[in-house]
């Protein structure tokens, strides 16, 4: 079977800094693997394993997206190979065009069973890319998905659904975008990282793949810190546990909360 | 391209805040409904102006009709795309907004139209910041689906030919889990990684029995340590909640966190690093070990 597994190469919000007017500072942000999508390299890999196929990794971003260091980081988690499309048009583009790269790269690779995808990127967090991903392709997706095999023709995958856990039998290519905890991804050693420099990586501009720079259709005109609720902020003295809980009950009824 | 708001439903009924949103655009609106019959019935008397049914068919999930789905709404040329937060509503409105080559945004606080443009307030980033944009569409938005609507006056349903895709329901497995409601919560009491051992959410489950709460915890606690139900996770990609009452136990109160809770009516914090950023958000806060204060704070609502 071959799996494609489509990934991110980005930096943490939780590292950025937010200007008073809402400008955001990445400088103090290190780029790297998005959360989750080392969660989706490990299901790709133990089902390429499963069926004796290839992880095929694939990624749309900035110049960035192809440097040495982003390609060995997926390729050091039991990726095989890359295709790696970047283009500066596609650093911070939008949900709908990173899918269309995804998209094209996807057909450039050919014959893929299966992309797997991790639950959200750790930037924009949309969930949207692998669906988006999916509606070009025109295969079937299924979201939020905590296991995939090979089975019936196809494969099995398990999804949270109210109440518990549903099988699908899928028959044909298709998208899944796995939970954060789907699986628990290896931990790279010395050998994956010097054989990960080894291992093949296709460097693709959007001309090889017929494609047009992404020009943003959205026009951002203004920005802003987000509103916080003016909190009571009343800290409360807990050295004595048992008068601060007093003390807290009390001012929870007086104001209504209790 | 119309002018028209469709909204996409996926198996299951809470729409009321797509049903809202889209009202206020002042444009003829139109859901496409993916599910038994009785949703498309409950859809057509939620207030939209008609209701298009892709049938019923009990082996099929929601998704495999995302193509058919796809081709019925890209048909009309919709300026705005409406769909909820659940797995299945997200697959669906993602092949739409791929046949309209829409542009998604998932952080919609506020949505109108401006002459030819759709503008957004939103939260991006996990809600570090606020953004208004404008768009001119298409434009597919992602948003809390909220409560069952109110019922009125229903529309017809009409019902279109679909080709499901090739996929189907094997295995149902129920949750070791109970299923809970947690946005429909009250009052709320969320643990997190201060917490040192599974057999210690017993603490916390007194704590809100004496408070009448829902028990939730942050991100680790249900994805990773599985100690609790991820229907119980707090967080910018979990639950979205606004309680009477939040009281925040071993959570540091990260951005991620707080973008799940800040709604919240009033918010109670106890952690052992007074330099938690949950203090700086919190109504009032306690610097302690919650193995001495929840105990406490039980005993005293008790």
């Amino acid at each position: 079977m071959r799996v494609a597994v489509a990934y991110k190469w980005t930096s943490d919000p939780q590292e950025a800094s937010v200007g008073t007017e809402g400008s955001i500072d990445w400088s103090r942000a290190k780029a790297g693997l998005s959360q989750y999508d080392p969660v989706a390299i490990e299901l790709a890999r133990r089902l390429a394993d499963e069926t004796g196929g290839e992880v095929v990794g694939v990624t749309a971003g900035a110049a960035a997206a192809g440097s040495p260091i982003a390609c060995k980081t997926a390729l050091s988690r039991g990726v095989d190979r890359l295709v790696v499309v970047t283009d500066d048009s596609l650093g911070g583009a939008g949900t709908t065009a990173v899918a269309e790269v995804l998209a094209a790269a996807v057909r450039h690779i050919g014959d893929v069973d299966l992309v797997v995808t991790g639950d959200s990127s750790m930037d924009i967090g949309a969930k949207m890319v692998p669906t988006v991903l999916a509606g070009l392709l025109g295969w079937p997706a299924v979201a939020d998905v905590t296991a995939v095999t090979s089975g019936g023709g196809g494969v099995h995958v398990e999804r949270e659904a109210p109440g518990g856990v549903e099988v699908l039998e899928i028959t044909g290519s298709a998208v899944v975008a796995a939970t954060a905890d789907a699986a628990v991804p290896r931990v790279p050693g010395m050998r994956d990282l010097l054989a990960a420099g080894k291992k093949p990586v296709e460097h693709l501009q959007l001309s090889d793949l017929g494609l047009p720079d992404a020009s943003s259709q959205v026009t951002v005109r203004a920005s802003s810190r987000p509103d916080t609720k003016v909190r009571k902020g009343q800290m409360i003295d807990a050295a004595d546990p048992e008068a601060a809980a007093g003390e807290l009950v009390s001012a929870l009824r007086l104001s209504g909360a209790l | 391209m119309s002018t028209d708001t469709w909204i996409v439903v996926g198996g299951q009924p809470g729409i009321a805040n797509l049903v809202e949103a889209a009202r206020s655009l002042d444009a003829s609106v139109t859901a496409a409904v993916v599910g038994p019959r009785s949703l498309a019935d409950s859809v057509a008397a939620s207030g939209v102006d008609r209701v298009v049914w892709f049938g019923e068919d009990r082996e099929a999930p929601v998704e495999a009709y995302a193509t058919s789905v796809a081709a019925e709404v890209a048909a009309a040329e919709p300026r705005v795309l409406l769909g909820g937060r659940h797995p299945a509503e997200r697959v669906l409105l993602g092949a739409v907004a791929a046949s309209l080559r829409a542009v998604v945004l998932t952080g919609a606080q506020s949505v109108s139209i401006e002459g030819a443009d759709v503008v957004v307030v939103q939260a991006v980033f996990g809600g570090i910041a606020e953004q208004t944009v404008a768009v001119t569409g298409p434009l597919a938005l992602v948003l809390d689906g909220g409560a069952v609507p109110p019922l009125c006056d229903p529309v017809p349903v009409e019902e279109v030919d679909a080709a499901p895709m090739a996929m189907t329901v094997i295995e149902n497995r129920p949750s070791e889990f109970e299923v809970i409601d947690l946005a429909a919560a009250p009052r709320v009491v969320c643990v997190g990684r201060g917490l040192k051992a599974e057999k210690d959410l017993t603490l916390i489950e007194s704590l809100a029995g004496a408070a009448k709460a829902e028990v939730a915890c942050s991100r680790p606690l249900a994805e990773g340590l599985s100690w609790l139900g991820k229907d119980r996770y707090v967080g910018s990609s979990g639950q979205h909640i606004a309680p009477e009452l939040y009281i925040a136990v071993g959570i540091s109160g990260q951005l991620q966190h707080m973008a799940g809770v800040r709604d919240a009516v009033t918010i109670v914090a106890i952690n052992s690093d007074p330099e938690a950023p949950i203090f700086a958000e919190a109504d009032y806060g306690l610097v302690g070990d919650l193995y001495t204060l929840v105990p406490a704070i039980t005993d005293a609502l008790s």
